[in-house]
């Protein structure tokens, strides 16, 4: 019996040792796995192809909630002297506390527009980081790290204006640097800004220079127009004069003949675009791959329910534009009017009061639902150039100039209706910068620009008094408050703007 | 049940007819000793006598062919049949589930008196009492420390279960074997092959599974044949009826009325009362539904092997219209002695399951305004979108979403061989297989009821799932048992594999919605989209463990796993878990030998490490994010974009729990109450979570960190009494247990996880360190604003005006904050019991399983959400503030805002007992069953969750939660539902 056992026994028991021998031996390889089907930092930035991805990437995050959602509006629009809150009258507390200032350091709307361009910047380091290592084509390379670097100091103008001194931050953060970073002054952070745009004017193409359907990524002139943006907040007239000039005489760009058509399809990318962020609404999914909530956080809300209606021209903006200027009415949607592709008039809702809408935010019908909006949202225009160009020129004491450009907006608003906003023809030079002020007005209202111009016009505080936004305070409403969280996790390395 | 009874009754008559006169002794089979008091009865019939003191008894027999029964506490009962003889001695032997009752444990099996560490069992006719397709089901209130929440009513669903308290803030489910292999889930088993549930609760039990095991560990265990035994057929069957237990009360079409008056200020209705009772939508959504059972096993054996082969067919649709799950299991358990060396055997499962699932409208049929009929007086579906674009019509949804379907198809086995070595050694190869392939299929057509309630273009979904694991065990064990000691060692090496793939389809423009043409090729290809990925994980493992019983008395049990697992980077790979136990019989210590007290007295108590490796599949690696799409051009095509989004952290390893317990088992007035009472102290170390970055790194995500500690106390009690007196024969079962669960280290960067956030957006639930994971956090309602001066004069929020609530200013500063909020509950029950009841008599049985958690609260998040003006709950109509005096309780109409912040208005008690099922059988006397060939016949009737009691006023208030911060958090449910059926088991 028992040689049974043994024979029976021993052979099975022998193999199996081997194969217990064997699977040790491989063990490191058995247990070393790789993720499936998705690559990883470690093999990612390896061709041409994967370089172009990681910018377009950058170009992504711009359409994203916290970019350009409803916090957006609420930092730009809303808690300016353009609109208010609207919607109904319970809907985004949070958003109201902007429109009275009556918010801390707690409200969400500060650390959803923080997080959302400080993750541009991210993105945008990864491939400013990155790229150079890429084996490829010089020229390409070039331009998309010019790309990242537009959209990096795009990012951070928009974040100095709001928060003031920030942590600069232009390499992908290691784990132990997470918590350590401080804000830098102002000065710095203008440098960083400052570097960023002249590398992008150096080695980005002029827009004509793309392709039709490359339109959309940042160009020389796109750089140049923000670098004169930029100058005008820094006070610096002469550069701000010097970059506007060169976009204007670049031939590059010229005014729409109707200004309403700046805001419907037939704009996007026009002959006045100098930079927007593409957005489509593609037709199979309820939100596709390429919708912003732009629109919908600004639609009409009721019948036709197109959005949540939020962002309300304000009284105040309803009459401050001059008589029988036609922007008035392609800014502002009321109800009984009937919507400018003819579609429907809209309904009084009741829940509403004083019902009023953003004209430009809206989009006509589209695949998908409310949140698969696929209006491009449009960061600087022609028109916004020429009143930089104006206003620098102004500044600089050249009132003959400054007028051109200045007559050049008006003449477009006009149209062919020459009862109208009459050429402006002071040259006093406070009166003109009063007429450029109030045109930028005019021209630009609910695009976003009206509390950065307000801020860098040192007007925020009589403006907010004059429209009985009594929550402001001088000294402290300037710059909004850095988000609590990013207080509390760096245990104080950041430090609160003062008197929050 | 009235037919069963009549039945009876004529039973009973026929049987009393003849009269034949018998005798006999009853004695201890081992001792020879005269028993006393043995029951002795006529099965199926009321006749009966007891032994004697001589153990003697006599009586009158209706027929000389009855059975008779004789039964005793702590004895086996027997079964004779009579054939005619007028003297009959029988001898007793001692039960074999007090002295020799066997206990599944890991790798092996042990007596329960040998047994150190904690480990709960049932047993198959315990399981099969509820009607369920998922075993775990059938575990809730029978296992002291095992807490089960069904994962929601829907059919075909399992459950969620957490062993001894929730002890990560991760995935916090039990590790399953079936039969020896290692799953996350036993979905495939249907319940009535099962022949135990062990559940290995404490360290001593559960680290032999190493960094599986620290969530505890089920081990399912399936019939299987008896060799030289003659085959054995069963059927059973069964059908019923379910329908919900409750509906909530919701306002009707006048009530909604009047409301919606007084939220807009202006008479919108312009005579509320005559919009009637209008539609009530849970009447539309929810219906009564059949469910059936049929199972015909055989199983036997001869000699050289044992088969146990089994076949079930289950159906159940749902109380939700348009919820249905099918299901057809087969499984083939085998086993072969090839020489008195070798053995062989087999445990395979197959199951095939379908089922159709419900488009999402649980929330909707609630919200939806009582003012409209299912479709309008065109025959369209009613748009109710004048309310809000947020509220869709749940018929609708109901009609167009719910041309969707799951087909599943599973097979999980075991083969294994053993083989005996020299003299003390077996040698054990275990391969185990779980392959499953699903298919699903979603169609919607395309329609249109309102702007936010249509889809445009038709839109045909397939995916196709495919999961593989294999596992292969390779133990040693050394046996060697001397008179009253034995020793077991246990030495292996385990390597298990597991992957999953899935891809996807989807197209438009389908010629017709008919079941023949949904398949892709019939839509339009210029709309096909696609998708597809897999992962996979492994797992190389050695184990050892040594058993050691001395002089019956004093047992010992040390072992020691090795798991190294693919999901960690090579410096975190190998964790190592051990665990020691001691146990102390002290019945059998001869200072005991002289008191009849005690059968059996043990003390026990083990120590030991486990681990929890279940986070994501490759936590180290940092992921390029691939849909990061860019619009460029006019002709707005999408351009691929792609980057790192999320930051990851390369030194992620596994969560690590100590575990601590002490036991007390015994039995006493001769094993008729048994007692089994444990106290378990475990702490989870370096529990992954997500630890909170400063936003300007901008990353998209947190990367995990192991940093956080939780720790589960409590105590476990079981409670056994079982007698036999007379023709009776009776038990009840009680269990109790409580669990005190505490964070017990968080980082400081991330001293708080917010969690279950709600519409107003307050998270529901706030974890902090010193409470319990998931504690419910809000402002504490003080009353409600009866007039201008009283806002005026009180600590306000925002705007608030008459009739909204008064916050609680609770730091007392004069403003409502954040700082006012507070701790209002926790969703972990402080004492989760059972208890159940069966007697048996004349044939007949009766039993009752109760199940009960207290100490918990639930919040009524469902009730919180206002996209739109939705319907309100009728109790908010009734006691709605409309004036000055009329309410400090419930606040004034309004939609959304200041009155829906998370609050302890919407915290309920979630306390409960229900009575889980209730079973009347009755068993056909063998006598007259004999005639026709069939060994046992039983008819039953049994119903399930027939009573509750709940203070709760939504469904049942028992809600697992997405993860553990939502448990108890009710964001509507699908609810679960009673059941009345009727069945038997035939067994030829």
């Amino acid at each position: 019996m028992k040689n049974i056992h043994f024979s029976a026994a021993i052979k099975p028991l022998l193999s199996l040792l081997l194969v217990v021998f064997f699977a040790n031996s491989c063990q490191k390889e058995f247990l070393d796995r790789k993720p499936l089907g998705q690559l990883t930092y470690e093999n990612f930035f390896q061709t041409a192809d994967q370089a172009v991805q990681a910018t377009n990437a950058v170009y992504n995050q711009f359409r994203a909630w916290d970019c350009v959602g409803l916090p957006y509006i609420g930092c730009t629009d809303i808690i300016s002297d353009d609109s208010d809150k609207g919607s109904t009258l319970n809907d985004g507390p949070t958003v109201l506390e902007i429109d009275d200032f009556t918010f801390d350091a707690s409200n969400s709307n500060f650390a959803a527009i923080w997080r959302g361009y400080f993750r541009v910047i991210a993105r945008a380091n990864v491939a400013i980081s990155e790229i150079p290592k890429v084996d490829m084509d010089a020229g390409l390379r070039d331009r998309l790290i010019g790309e990242s670097k537009f959209l990096r100091a795009y990012s951070y103008l928009l974040l100095a204006q709001w928060f003031g001194p920030l942590p600069i931050i232009t390499r992908p953060l290691d784990g132990a640097e997470y918590y350590t970073q401080v804000r830098q002054p102002l000065e710095a952070v203008y440098a960083q800004i400052e570097s960023d745009l002249l590398d992008a004017v150096a080695v980005l193409p002029e827009k004509s220079q793309y392709s039709a359907s490359e339109l959309g990524r940042a160009t020389k002139g796109a750089a140049r127009g923000l670098l004169a943006k930029f100058y005008l907040v820094k006070k610096d007239f002469v550069k701000a004069e010097l970059y506007a000039l060169e976009v204007i005489n670049s031939n590059q760009y010229s005014l729409l003949t109707r200004y309403s058509d700046n805001f419907l399809p037939v704009g996007e990318n026009g002959v006045e675009s100098v930079f927007e962020i593409g957005a489509a609404a593609l037709p199979t999914a309820v939100v596709g791959p390429g919708a912003t909530p732009y629109n919908m956080v600004q639609g009409v809300r009721g019948t036709p329910n197109l959005g949540w209606g939020f962002n309300r021209p304000s009284d105040n903006l309803v009459s401050s534009y001059e008589n029988g200027d036609p922007r008035r009415e392609a800014s502002v949607i009321y109800v009984g009017e009937v919507l400018p592709d003819g579609s429907t008039i809209v309904q009084d809702n009741p829940e509403i009061i004083g019902e009023r809408y953003n004209q430009k935010a809206w989009v006509p019908a589209h695949a998908g639902l409310q949140d698969n909006g696929p209006g491009n949202i449009r960061i600087l225009r022609y028109s916004d150039v020429l009143l930089i160009a104006a206003e620098a020129l102004n500044e600089n004491d050249k009132p003959a100039d400054a007028q051109k450009y200045l007559n050049q907006v008006r003449k477009r608003a006009r149209g062919t209706n020459n009862f109208i906003l009459p050429d402006v023809t002071v040259t006093d030079k406070v009166q003109l910068r009063d007429r450029i002020y109030r045109e930028r007005r005019a021209e630009l209202a609910m695009e976003q620009q009206r509390w950065f111009d307000l801020l860098r016009w040192g007007r925020a505080a009589s403006v907010m008094q004059a429209v009985g936004k009594t929550g402001f305070t001088t000294g402290k409403h300037e710059l909004l408050p850095i988000p609590q969280t990013e207080i509390d996790l760096t245990e104080g390395g950041i430090v609160q703007n003062p008197m929050y | 049940m009235k037919p069963i009874f009549t039945f009876l009754l004529v039973l009973s008559a026929l049987a009393a007819q003849a009269q034949h006169r018998v005798s006999g002794t009853v004695l201890d089979a081992g001792t020879g000793e005269a028993l006393i008091g043995v029951s002795v009865a006529v099965q199926g019939a009321a006749i009966g006598a007891n032994t004697d003191l001589n153990g003697a008894y006599a009586l009158s027999a209706p027929d000389p062919n009855v059975v008779l029964v004789f039964s005793y506490t702590g004895y086996e009962k027997q079964e004779i049949s009579l054939l005619g003889r007028s003297v009959l001695d029988v001898g007793l032997s001692p039960a074999q589930n007090l002295l020799n009752e066997i206990v599944v444990i890991g790798y092996g099996t042990q007596k329960k008196s040998d047994l150190t560490g904690s480990v709960g069992t049932i047993k198959t006719k315990e399981i099969e009492r509820i009607p369920t397709a998922s075993v775990d089901q059938a575990l809730q209130g029978k296992i002291a420390g095992v807490y089960v929440t069904p994962a929601s009513g829907r059919p075909g669903e399992g459950a969620v279960i957490r062993i001894r308290g929730t002890g990560t803030l991760n995935n916090a489910n039990p590790l399953y074997v079936v039969d020896g292999m290692l799953l996350d889930d036993a979905s495939f088993v249907n319940p009535q092959d099962v022949e135990s549930i062990e559940v290995l609760k404490d360290a001593s039990a559960t680290s032999i599974y190493g960094n599986r095991g620290a969530n505890g560990v089920i081990m399912i265990t399936t019939k299987r044949g008896k060799a030289a035994e003659k085959a054995t057929i069963s059927l059973s069957s069964y059908y019923g009826s379910q329908a919900l237990t409750r509906q909530i009360p919701m306002a009707n079409a006048a009530e909604f009325g009047q409301m919606y008056n007084e939220l807009i200020g202006q008479t919108y209705f312009a005579d509320p009362a005559s919009l009637g009772t209008g539609t009530n939508w849970q009447d539309v959504a929810y219906r009564d539904a059949p469910m059936a059972s049929v199972q015909l096993s055989a199983n036997g054996g001869s000699g050289k092997y044992s088969y146990n082969v089994s076949g079930n067919y289950f159906n159940q649709s749902g109380v939700l219209r348009e919820s249905e799950f099918e299901r057809v299991t087969v499984r083939l358990n085998n086993e072969y002695q090839l020489n008195p060396a070798i053995r062989l055997g087999n445990n395979i499962a197959f199951a095939n399951s379908k089922s159709q699932n419900p488009p999402g409208v649980l929330l909707s049929t609630l919200w939806m305004p009582p003012v409209y009929a299912e479709r309008d007086s065109t025959g369209d579906f009613s748009d109710p979108t004048f309310f809000g674009t947020s509220i869709g019509n749940p018929a609708a949804d109901l009609f167009y979403k719910s041309n969707s379907h799951t087909k599943t198809n599973r097979v999980v086995g075991t083969v294994y061989a053993d083989i005996k070595l020299l003299k003390y050694f077996t040698f054990r190869s275990n391969f185990g297989l779980d392959y499953s392939n699903s298919k699903s299929r979603y169609f919607e057509p395309a329609y249109e009821v309102s702007v936010s309630q249509r889809n445009v273009n038709d839109r045909l979904e397939i995916g196709f799932n495919e999961n593989q694991s294999w596992l292969w065990e390779n133990t040693l064990n050394f046996d060697r048992e001397w008179k009253k000691s034995r020793i077991n060692v246990l030495a292996g090496y385990t390597a298990q594999e597991n992957r999953f793939d899935f891809f996807g389809a989807s197209r438009s423009n389908f010629p017709s919605g008919q079941d023949e043409l949904l398949y892709l090729n019939a839509g339009n290809d210029t709309t096909q989209l696609n998708y597809g990925g897999a992962g996979d994980w492994a797992m190389a493992s050695y184990l050892g463990r040594v058993n050691f019983t001395l002089s019956d008395r004093y047992l010992f049990t040390a072992s020691i796993r090795a798991d190294g697992s693919s999901r960690f980077s090579q410096d975190n790979r190998w964790g190592y878990f051990p665990s020691v136990a001691f146990g102390w019989n002290l019945a059998q210590e001869p200072f005991m030998a002289r008191q009849r007290v005690f059968d059996r007295l043990k003390l026990r108590t083990s120590w030991g490490v486990v681990g929890n490796d279940k986070t994501q599949l490759y936590p180290s690696f940092g992921i390029i994010q691939g849909n990061l799409y860019a619009i460029f051009g006019p002709g707005e095509s999408l351009n691929t974009g792609a980057t790192l989004a999320t930051l990851s952290n390369p030194n992620v390893r596994w969560e690590e729990a100590t575990q601590t317990d002490v036991g007390l088992e015994l039995a006493v007035l001769k094993g008729r109450l048994t007692a089994e009472i444990d106290w378990y102290n475990r702490t989870t170390y370096d529990i992954l979570y997500e630890l909170p970055i400063p936003d300007y790194v901008g990353s998209a995500g947190n990367p995990v960190v192991n940093v956080a500690d939780v720790r589960n106390q409590g105590w476990d009690i079981t409670l056994n009494w079982r007698e036999t007196r007379n023709t009776i024969t009776y038990n009840f079962t009680g269990i109790l247990s409580t669990v005190s669960n505490e964070v017990t280290q968080l980082d400081a960067r991330k001293s708080e996880v917010r969690g279950a956030g709600t519409a107003s957006g307050d998270p529901a639930t706030r974890t902090i360190v010193g409470r319990s994971i998931g504690d419910f956090y809000g402002y504490k309602v003080a009353g409600v604003f009866q007039n201008a001066d009283e806002v005026a004069a009180s600590p306000k929020l925002g705007n608030e005006k008459p009739g909204d609530f008064r916050y609680q200013d609770t730091n007392g500063d004069g403003v409502i904050t954040e700082a006012d909020k507070v701790f209002l509950g926790s969703s972990i029950p402080k004492v989760t019991y059972g208890f159940s009841a069966g007697v048996e008599f004349f044939g007949i049985d009766i039993a009752a399983d109760f199940f009960g958690v207290s100490g918990n609260k639930v919040v009524n998040a469902k009730a919180m959400s206002r996209f739109g003006v939705y319907n309100w709950e009728k109790a908010f109509y009734d006691g709605r503030w409309t004036g000055e005096g009329t309410s400090n309780t419930v606040p004034r109409v309004t939609n959304g805002g200041h009155n829906y912040r998370m609050s302890d208005f919407y915290v309920q008690d979630g306390s409960f007992l229900r009575l889980r099922t209730i079973v009347l059988g009755y068993t056909l006397p063998k006598t007259l069953t004999e005639r026709i060939g069939i060994t046992r016949a039983r008819v039953y009737g049994s119903g399930t969750n027939l009573w509750t009691k709940q203070a709760y006023t939504g469904y049942s208030p028992e809600f697992p939660g997405a993860n553990v911060f939502s448990a108890g958090v009710d964001f509507g449910s699908y609810p679960i539902a009673k059941t009345m059926l009727v069945g038997f088991d035939v067994t030829f």
